[in-house]
C-alpha cells in the first residue's frame, strides 16, 4: 500500500489527531538512544498513537491484511534500535497511553497501560507504601511497556531481580489483531501455574510477537531504611572477593556497583568536587530493609570490606548517602565529558559476565580499548555481573566510528568467550542479533518457530532480536554505522 | 552568525546521546507527549539543519517555535546539552521563514525602545479602558489576525497608571550612608504593567544604602528579540544598555525581572557577539544580579521591619531565575523576613507557567494547558495571593486567575519588603 493510502486508512480508523505523517514528525521517530541510530535514518512511513486496545487491534488488522511492518515504541530510550522502523511501515507510539488503571492494594498489584513512565508509577505507588522494584537508569523517562518488552532491570537487580519477576499477566494484541490475556483472563492471583507460561514468553520479546496493551504488575512493600557503604581498593582483584565474602555471610545487598580506575578518573574530571580517591576500584554497596537489620548488615559488610579494602565508609545519613552515591550516579554522564570533542556511545554497553570473570573482563576491555586507541569508561552492576562499558569517541568522525564498530564487536565476543552474554538488560534489537547463533545454538531455531507461529507474515517489529534468516551463522557484522 | 558557528552547535551538539532524559522535564512534551515535541527532537533538527539534511523552511521554523526556552531540559541534561541555545540558534537561522505576524508586530513596537513603549502604553491604556476597537483599527492592527490578537491582548495585564519611568529619577540617592552605586535595569514589562513594583525595588535599594541609577534611555534587554530569532536587534540593544551603565559608573546592575537579569548575564551572548564581548559588557561580568539575590547575598539587608497586614502567600519560581540562575532560596528568604507574611509552598513551584514572553501569544492553547496545571497547584495552597519575580510570569498567572474569579494580584517579594519598611517608618514617626 502507498504511504498516502495508508495514512488515509489509518485516519479513518483512529481519527486525524492520532496520526503523525509530516516529514518532521517522522524524522523525530527515526532515533532511539542507540549508536547505530545516530548514523542511520530509520524513518517510518507513518506514526500512530492509539489509546485503546480496540484501536491497537484495528491497526494490527489493517497492517496484517496488507503485510505492513509495525514497530511498537515506548519512550525510545532503548539502546538497540528496538523501537525503530528499520524496514519502514508503521511506528506505534504507545507512550501517550499512560493510564494507571487500578492500584489493587489488597492484592499487592497494579494494572497499567503501556505508556506509564516508570518513575511516575513509583511516585503514584508511594502513597500506598508500595513500589515496583526494577529500577533502570532511565526510570525518569522509560515506559513500563518498554520495560516489559525489554525485560529491563537496574541497579537493584541483585536483590529485586528483573521486570519478569513482577509481571503477573499481560493483555497482548497479536500481529493479526487478535487480543489475548496471559496469566489468567480474570486472574488476580499472584501465583499461577495453570497453562503454559505465555507471560514470560512475551516479557523480553522486544515487540516481535505482539503489542502489549495492558500490564498486571506485582508490587512490593517499600523498605523503610537504607544505607550506603563505599569501599576503596588498591587492587582490582580484591573487589569481587569482597562481594563474594558478603554473599557468603548471608547478606543480600540491594545493589553492588563497581567503578574501575577509568570511571574514577572520569568522575573526578567531570566533577572535581566529588573528589573520589585515586584507586584501582571503588565498590558501593546499598543495603535496604528495616532500620535495625540495615544497621546490623552495614556493620557486618564494613567489617568484611575492611579485610581487603584500603578504606571503608558506611552511612545512613541521607545527605552523606547522596554524596557517596553521587560518584556512581554521575558516571554515565561523566563518561561523555572526559573528552572535549567526544561523546559516549551506547554500543557494546551492556555485557553480562559470570561473577568470577568480572575483573578479567574489565582488564580485557581496557586492552581492547588500547588496541583501537579508544578511551573506554567501565562501571557496572558487579553484584550480578552486568558490566557497562562506555566508549568515548567523536561520533562525527567516520574513521573513529569504524574503529568503534570493531571495538564493540570484540567486546561482545569477549563476553561470550568468558561464558557471559552480549546483553544483560538492554536487549538485542537490531544491534546484537548477529551473535544469536553463537549465544543460543539450536535454541535459535525454536525461537524462529515461535516467531513464525505467532507472526506468520513477519510484520511485527521485523529486523529485531532474531537474525535475518539465511544469515544465521555469519555473526560477523558490526553494530555501529 | 552561521548555524555551524554557534558555539553550542559547533561543540556540544554531537554529545547528545538521545537518552531522552529531557522528555521527563519538558512542559511542552508533558502536554503533547509525542516524540516530535521532545527537547531531543530540537537537538536532532538542529543537527539535520547543520548538516544540510534538512533545508530551512516554514515548517521547521514552526517546530523551533514550539519551545518555552524554560531551560528545564538544559539543566537536567546529563551530557550538558544547552537545548534552549540550539532552539535559539535555529530561530535565528530560520528567521526569514517565521510568519508570526503578531509577534513581529509586538517586537517592533512594544519592546523596541522607550518611545515605542510609551506609544504602546498610550494605545493599550486606551484600548483596555474603552474596549475601543477603533484604536486598534486606526493603528492597522486589525489587519493582523484579529482573533489571536484578541486572545493576546487578554494576556497583557491591565495598564493602570503611568509608566514607572515617569516616576523614577535618573539618580535616586541612598538613604543614610551610601554603600554602593547601583544600576537599576527597568525592564519593559515592569515599567509598563507593574510600575509599583519598580518603585518598590528602587525604594528598597535606596533604603539599603544604594544610590540607584535608572538610565532614561534604556532599551529592552533583548530577550524577546533573541528568543524570536532577531539576534541583530538583541545585540544592538545589549551594547546600547551596557554603554549607558558603563558611562554612569555603576558598580552593579540589578533587575527585578528574571528574564532581564538572565539575558543581561549573557545567556545567549555567544550568539550575539561573534568576537570578543564589547568592553562595556565584559566590564560587568559577575556584577549583574537578580534583585532577590542582590538583596540577600550581596548586601547587608536592613532588617528594621514592621508587620504588614497578616497574609498568606505562595511563591512561583520563574524559569529564568530557578533554572537559568539557580535562584530558589533568596526570594523565599525575603518573604520569610517580612513579619505578617506566611509562605505556603505549592507543589511544583519550579514548574514553568507556560508564559515565556511571547510564547503565550503564538501558542495560546498549549500555553494555557501548561498554565492550568500551575493554577491548580496555586489553588491547592489556599494562599491569599501569589508572589513571583518576573513580570511575564505575573501576567500569565494573573490572566488565568482573573478568568477563574480568583485574586489576580501578583507581587514581587520586594513589594512586601517595601511595605514592611514603610510600616517601620510610620511606626517610628508615630
Ligand atoms: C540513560 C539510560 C539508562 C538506561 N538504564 C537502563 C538500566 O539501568 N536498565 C535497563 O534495563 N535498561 C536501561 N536503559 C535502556 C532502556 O531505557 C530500557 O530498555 C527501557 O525499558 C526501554 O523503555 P522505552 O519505553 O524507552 O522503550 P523503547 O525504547 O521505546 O522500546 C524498547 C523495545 O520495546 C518494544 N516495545 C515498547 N513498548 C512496547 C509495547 N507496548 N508492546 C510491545 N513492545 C513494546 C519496542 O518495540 C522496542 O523493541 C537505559 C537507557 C538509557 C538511555
Ligand atoms: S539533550 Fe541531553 S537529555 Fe536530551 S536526549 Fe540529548 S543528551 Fe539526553
Ligand atoms: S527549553 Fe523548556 S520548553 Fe524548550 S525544549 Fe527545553 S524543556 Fe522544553
Amino acid at each position: 500500500m502507498q504511504a498516502e493510502q495508508l495514512v488515509k486508512e489509518l485516519k479513518s480508523i483512529l481519527g486525524e489527531d492520532k496520526i503523525l505523517h509530516e516529514k518532521l514528525d517522522l524524522l523525530s521517530y527515526s532515533y532511539d538512544s542507540s549508536f547505530k541510530a545516530r548514523n542511520n535514518r530509520y524513518v517510518p512511513d507513518v506514526v500512530v498513537t492509539p489509546t485503546s486496545t480496540e484501536e491497537v487491534s484495528k491497526v494490527m488488522r489493517l497492517a496484517y491484511e496488507h503485510g505492513i511492518p509495525v514497530t511498537p515504541r515506548g519512550a525510545g530510550t532503548g539502546e538497540t534500535c528496538g523501537a525503530l522502523a528499520v524496514n519502514g511501515g508503521i511506528v506505534m507510539d504507545l507512550a501517550t497511553w499512560d493510564t494507571i488503571e487500578e492500584v489493587d492494594v489488597e492484592n499487592m498489584q497494579v494494572h497499567v497501560r503501556p505508556g506509564v513512565v516508570h518513575a511516575e508509577l513509583n511516585k503514584h505507588l508511594a502513597q500506598y507504601g508500595l513500589f515496583f522494584p526494577p529500577d533502570p537508569g532511565s526510570s525518569a523517562m522509560c515506559t513500563v511497556g518498554g520495560m516489559v518488552a525489554n525485560n529491563s532491570s537496574g541497579l537493584r537487580a541483585v536483590k529485586y531481580g528483573t521486570t519478569e519477576q513482577y509481571v503477573l499477566g499481560l493483555e497482548v494484541v497479536l500481529p493479526n489483531g487478535e487480543v489475548i490475556t496471559t496469566g489468567g483472563v480474570n486472574s488476580r492471583a499472584i501465583k499461577n501455574v495453570s497453562g503454559m507460561n505465555l507471560t514470560k514468553l512475551f516479557v523480553g520479546s522486544e515487540g516481535i510477537l505482539g503489542v502489549i496493551t495492558k500490564i498486571r504488575l506485582r508490587l512490593w512493600p517499600k523498605p523503610k531504611a537504607r544505607g550506603i557503604l563505599m569501599a576503596i581498593y588498591d587492587d582490582l582483584e580484591a573487589a569481587p572477593k569482597t562481594v563474594l565474602d558478603v554473599y557468603k555471610a548471608g547478606i543480600l545487598p540491594s545493589g553492588i556497583e563497581i567503578l574501575d580506575s577509568s570511571a574514577i578518573k572520569a568522575v573526578n574530571e567531570f566533577k572535581p568536587e566529588i573528589n573520589l580517591p585515586d584507586a584501582e576500584a571503588i565498590l558501593l554497596f546499598e543495603l535496604d530493609g528495616n532500620p535495625a537489620s540495615v544497621e546490623w548488615e552495614g556493620k557486618e559488610v564494613s567489617r568484611l570490606a575492611k579485610q581487603r579494602a584500603a578504606k571503608v565508609e558506611w552511612s545512613t545519613d541521607p545527605k552523606r548517602m547522596a554524596e557517596l552515591w553521587q560518584g556512581r550516579a554521575v558516571t554515565a554522564s561523566a563518561a561523555a565529558r572526559v573528552r572535549a570533542d567526544g561523546s559516549r556511545i551506547f554500543a557494546g554497553e551492556d555485557i553480562s559476565i559470570p561473577l568470577n570473570k568480572v575483573t578479567e573482563s574489565l582488564r580485557r576491555i581496557k586492552e581492547i580499548g588500547k588496541k583501537y586507541g579508544i578511551g573506554v569508561v567501565n562501571y557496572g552492576h558487579i553484584g550480578d555481573g552486568n558490566v557497562h562499558t562506555a566508549p568515548v569517541i567523536n561520533p562525527e568522525d567516520p574513521a573513529e566510528v569504524d574503529k568503534a564498530n570493531k571495538l564493540i564487536d570484540e567486546i561482545h565476543r569477549t563476553a561470550i568467550e568468558l561464558g557471559g552474554s552480549t546483553t544483560g538488560e538492554h536487549g538485542v534489537g537490531a544491534v546484537r542479533s548477529q551473535y544469536a547463533r553463537l549465544e543460543h545454538g539450536a535454541a535459535l531455531d525454536v525461537m524462529f518457530t515461535i516467531k513464525k507461529a505467532l507472526d506468520p507474515k513477519g510484520i511485527m517489529n521485523p529486523g529485531k532480536l532474531l537474525p535475518e534468516e539465511g544469515n544465521n551463522h555469519a555473526a560477523s557484522a558490526s553494530t555501529g554505522s | 552568525m552561521l548555524l555551524q558557528q554557534v558555539p553550542a552547535v559547533k561543540d556540544l551538539l554531537r554529545k547528545c546521546v538521545r537518552c531522552g532524559k529531557c522528555r521527563s522535564v519538558c512542559p511542552i512534551f508533558k502536554e503533547i507527549k509525542t516524540e516530535s515535541a521532545a527537547p531531543r527532537a530540537h537537538v536532532f533538527l538542529t543537527q539535520l539543519l547543520r548538516d544540510g539534511e534538512l533545508q530551512p523552511a516554514a515548517d521547521v521554523a514552526q517546530r523551533a517555535g514550539r519551545c518555552l526556552l524554560c531551560k528545564s531540559c538544559s539543566v537536567e541534561c546529563p551530557s550538558g546539552i544547552p537545548v534552549d541555545q540550539m532552539v535559539v540558534a535555529m530561530r535565528n537561522y530560520l528567521k526569514d521563514y517565521s510568519n508570526d505576524s503578531i509577534k513581529q508586530f509586538l517586537l517592533s513596537t512594544l519592546f523596541k525602545n522607550r518611545k515605542s513603549l510609551q506609544r504602546a502604553h498610550f494605545l493599550l491604556q486606551g484600548y483596555q479602558a474603552t474596549g475601543l476597537k477603533s484604536i486598534v483599527q486606526k493603528t492597522g492592527l486589525l489587519s493582523l489576525i484579529s482573533k489571536d490578537l484578541e486572545k493576546a491582548s487578554r494576556l497583557l495585564a491591565p495598564v493602570s497608571g503611568p509608566l514607572a519611568s515617569k516616576n523614577i529619577p535618573e539618580t535616586a540617592p541612598a538613604k543614610g550612608k551610601r554603600k554602593m552605586r547601583v544600576g537599576y535595569f527597568l525592564g519593559c514589562a515592569t515599567n509598563m504593567f507593574y510600575p509599583q513594583r519598580a518603585l518598590a525595588a528602587v525604594e528598597v535599594l535606596m533604603a539599603n544604602g544604594c544610590e540607584v541609577v535608572t538610565p532614561k534611555e534604556l532599551q529592552c534587554c533583548g530577550m524577546p528579540h533573541i528568543a524570536n530569532g532577531d539576534a541583530a536587534s538583541a545585540q544592538s540593544m545589549t551594547a546600547h544598555n551596557f554603554k549607558l551603565f558603563y558611562e554612569a559608573g555603576v558598580e552593579a546592575i540589578v533587575s527585578d525581572c528574571a528574564s532581564c537579569s538572565s539575558m543581561l548575564q549573557g545567556d545567549y551572548y555567544d550568539q550575539l557577539f561573534t568576537d570578543e564581548l564589547p568592553r562595556e559588557v565584559a566590564h560587568f561580568e559577575g556584577k549583574i544580579f537578580d534583585l532577590n539575590k542582590f538583596l540577600v547575598d550581596e548586601i547587608e539587608l536592613q532588617e528594621t521591619l514592621s508587620p504588614v497586614p497578616k497574609t498568606t502567600v505562595t511563591y512561583h519560581d520563574p524559569c529564568h531565575l530557578v533554572k537559568s540562575q539557580g535562584i530558589k532560596e533568596q526570594p523565599r528568604k525575603i518573604l520569610e523576613m517580612v513579619p505578617g507574611v506566611e509562605l505556603i509552598e505549592m507543589e511544583g513551584a519550579d514548574q514553568c507557567c507556560g508564559g515565556a514572553g511571547t510564547f503565550g501569544i503564538s501558542h495560546y492553547d498549549l500555553s494555557r494547558s501548561i498554565l492550568d496545571r500551575k493554577i491548580n497547584s496555586i489553588k491547592q495552597t489556599g494562599a491569599e495571593f501569589v508572589t513571583t519575580s518576573c513580570p511575564a510570569c505575573s501576567m500569565q498567572l494573573a490572566h488565568a486567575l482573573t478568568e477563574q474569579g480568583l485574586n489576580s494580584e501578583i507581587k514581587h517579594p520586594v513589594e512586601l519588603l517595601a511595605q514592611a519598611y514603610k510600616a517601620a517608618r510610620q511606626a517610628k514617626i508615630s
